[in-house]
């Protein structure tokens, strides 16, 4: 009997593989620096008979960060994989200014020890030097946690390749068309949190990264928030108030949900206490006010709202209420984003018909647009604050793209299969 | 024949271009006019009279910009279930007013009825602001009905902004076809 059953359980699960497969993003770097630092990430030995290809990895990261130019295998005159068999004559020669090499060694019982050194071309130095012992299961977290170290080593910001994103894709013609997914920040493995015959919205981080907050209209169509346990699946709904229940954005301490509710007549922004249900109305205006975030400070919520005509961005003061505009430039602007730093709102703004994401700095006054697309949305930065990940439409279908804060690099994820959009960029992990 | 112009034709053409002309933007954030009035629906005086229920209206060229408004959309009873809006508008059009009476009608003939307002966007901006314009739009037909007499527990709004598109383009046709409220009886359906 169990064999019976067993048998279409094993399909079920192989086709839910072969569907995330299939999914799965390609990421590829369109436009790099042209001051990119060279670097040379030699294949690590051993590395044959190991399930992940981590060298591979580790200079994929780097090279999709903009920031390096990696050096092909093919190219390289030497392959070291020793302190003691490193020429440096042989990478100078090349003009690489740094060099990576590397071991893997099974050590049994499905684990592996994963070695690396950093070192220095032009000084003949050694910068960093590091073992990790993952199971099977943990060697792409080795290797993006190898890039993590090697960027912060390099560039002095910590480094976003062991971080996830969330999105939302839709397959028409599926029966249930709209999924929820996350993947790595490379676009590999690819986990599905939900499928529904109807729409899912605005996914978000809780700031530790456990849990996930988005709007589901799962349930008669109508929309609900839900609170998402990544570790647990479990799950709760947190808002089904009458009218529309959207935008939810978590407060930095992580106790507080800001959201858009309209059950008073019109969408105004709330915040809604997540350990005891409390619930406080933010902003209450007419007009429309939706697509809060909160400043890292935790003190003020900076929105979209319809106040002064079409959408600009308003900043709200939590404990007085009051409210002051933030954008000027345009007649549409929306959907904001803020740095970790605070330094820099992130939102859509509109200009000869066309929507492209823009980056304002708070400090020095100036704004930027950063994408050059057209119909780019739901812009969510790094928590390195590097990269802008953003919905955009390539032939007809949405697709996510990364730019850098600076504009200076551009990467594009293309979905082998359907629509993707709303990334949204987990903290790190 | 070059200079020709069918009566019936301009009648309706300076109708469609009265209830564009008319169209508040939805950046306007003040209430809109949706109560109809006879005076609404007929800004110019027909030079002929035109016929009296069904004028032949296939000779106006369907437009993306007049597509809203557009009488080939409407035909005047609760067989009409979308109700179309101008870019960035939520004004019930006026091509629409007759089929929302029918649903009027309906509604309060049978109490036991419902219907859902599904309030609808087209892809351009950004996806919560979307749902809140397309609330919006569900408003105004909301409106409509609860002028005529529907009592309000017969009506329910929803909001789905750009998610639910009825067309998958991406031309400005394809947009005219996606600003929309669909009436969905979840009840008592006509």
């Amino acid at each position: 009997m169990m064999r019976v059953l067993a048998f279409p359980l094993i399909v079920a699960m192989l086709s839910l593989l072969a569907v995330n497969a299939r999914a799965e993003l390609l990421i590829q770097i369109t436009e790099g620096r042209t001051d990119a630092v060279p670097i040379s990430v030699v294949p690590f030995a051993g590395a044959g008979d190991v399930p992940e290809n981590v060298s591979d990895i580790v200079r994929a990261d780097l090279h999709r960060s903009g920031q390096f130019k990696t050096l092909s295998p093919k190219d390289m005159l030497s392959r070291p994989t020793s302190k003691e068999g490193l020429s440096y004559r042989d990478f100078r020669v090349l003009n690489q200014e740094y060099v990576v090499i590397g071991t893997i060694k099974p050590t049994g019982t499905g684990a592996y020890e994963v070695g690396y050194s950093l070192h220095d071309v032009a000084r003949g130095k050694e910068l960093l030097s590091e073992t990790y012992r993952p199971p099977e299961s943990q060697l792409r977290d080795v290797a993006h946690a190898i890039s993590d170290r090697i960027y912060e080593q390099l560039t002095g910001i910590p480094g976003a390749f062991s971080t996830k994103i969330l999105y939302v894709t839709h397959n028409r013609g599926a029966e249930r068309p709209y999924q929820l997914q996350y993947a790595d920040a490379d676009g590999a493995r690819v986990k599905t949190i939900l499928r529904s015959r109807e729409p899912i919205m605005s996914p978000s981080w809780s700031p530790d990264g456990t849990k996930i907050a988005y709007v589901s209209f799962e349930q008669n169509g109508l929309p609900k928030i839900y609170v998402h346990d990544l570790g647990s699946a479990e799950r709760r709904v947190v808002a089904q108030f009458k009218g529309i229940n959207g935008a939810p954005a978590w407060s930095p301490d992580g106790q507080k949900l800001a959201l858009t509710l309209s059950k008073g007549g019109n969408p105004d922004i709330y915040s809604l206490n997540l350990n005891n249900g409390d619930l406080e109305q933010l902003t209450d205006h007419y007009g429309i006010d939706t697509e809060p975030r909160w400043m890292p400070d935790g003190d003020h919520v900076v929105f979209t709202s319809s106040r002064s005509g079409g959408p600009q961005i308003y900043q709200l003061n939590v404990d007085d209420k009051s409210v002051r505009r933030v954008s000027f430039e345009g007649a549409y602007n929306a959907r904001p984003e803020v740095t970790p730093d605070g330094r820099y709102l992130v939102y859509v703004h509109r200009r000869n018909g066309s929507f492209n994401v823009g980056v304002q700095d708070l400090q020095r006054g100036t704004f930027d647009i950063v994408t050059q697309t057209n119909m780019d949305e739901s812009p969510s930065v790094a928590p390195n604050g590097s990269m802008i990940i953003y919905g955009t439409q390539h032939r007809g279908t949405g697709v996510l793209q990364a730019v850098s804060i600076d504009g200076r690099v551009k990467v594009e994820l293309p979905s082998k299969e359907g629509e993707v959009r709303e990334p949204a960029w987990s903290p790190f992990l | 024949m070059r200079s020709f112009i069918n009566p019936l034709f301009a009648v309706l053409l300076a109708g469609l271009l009265a209830a564009c002309s008319s169209t508040p933007t939805e950046e306007d954030t003040s209430a809109t006019d949706t109560q109809p009035t006879d005076s609404q629906s007929s800004p110019a005086e027909p030079v002929e009279r035109p016929a009296p229920s069904k004028p032949d209206t296939s000779n106006i060229p369907v437009t993306a910009d007049n597509f809203h408004n557009h009488p080939s959309n409407y035909d005047g009873t609760t067989d009409t279930k979308v109700i179309y809006f101008a870019f960035d508008s939520n004004t019930v059009p006026a091509a629409a007013f007759e089929t929302l009476r029918a649903h009027a009608s309906y509604l309060k003939d049978n109490p036991n009825a419902k219907v859902r307002l599904e309030g609808h966007a087209d892809e351009r901006g950004t996806r919560e602001y979307n749902v809140a314009l397309s609330e919006r739009r569900s408003e105004a037909v909301q409106k409509f009905l609860r002028v005529q007499g529907v009592s309000s527990s017969q009506v329910e709004v929803v909001a789905y902004g750009e998610e639910k598109p009825a067309a998958f383009g991406h031309s400005e046709m394809d947009w005219a076809k996606n600003r929309r409220v669909v009436l969905n009886y979840t009840a008592g359906r006509p």
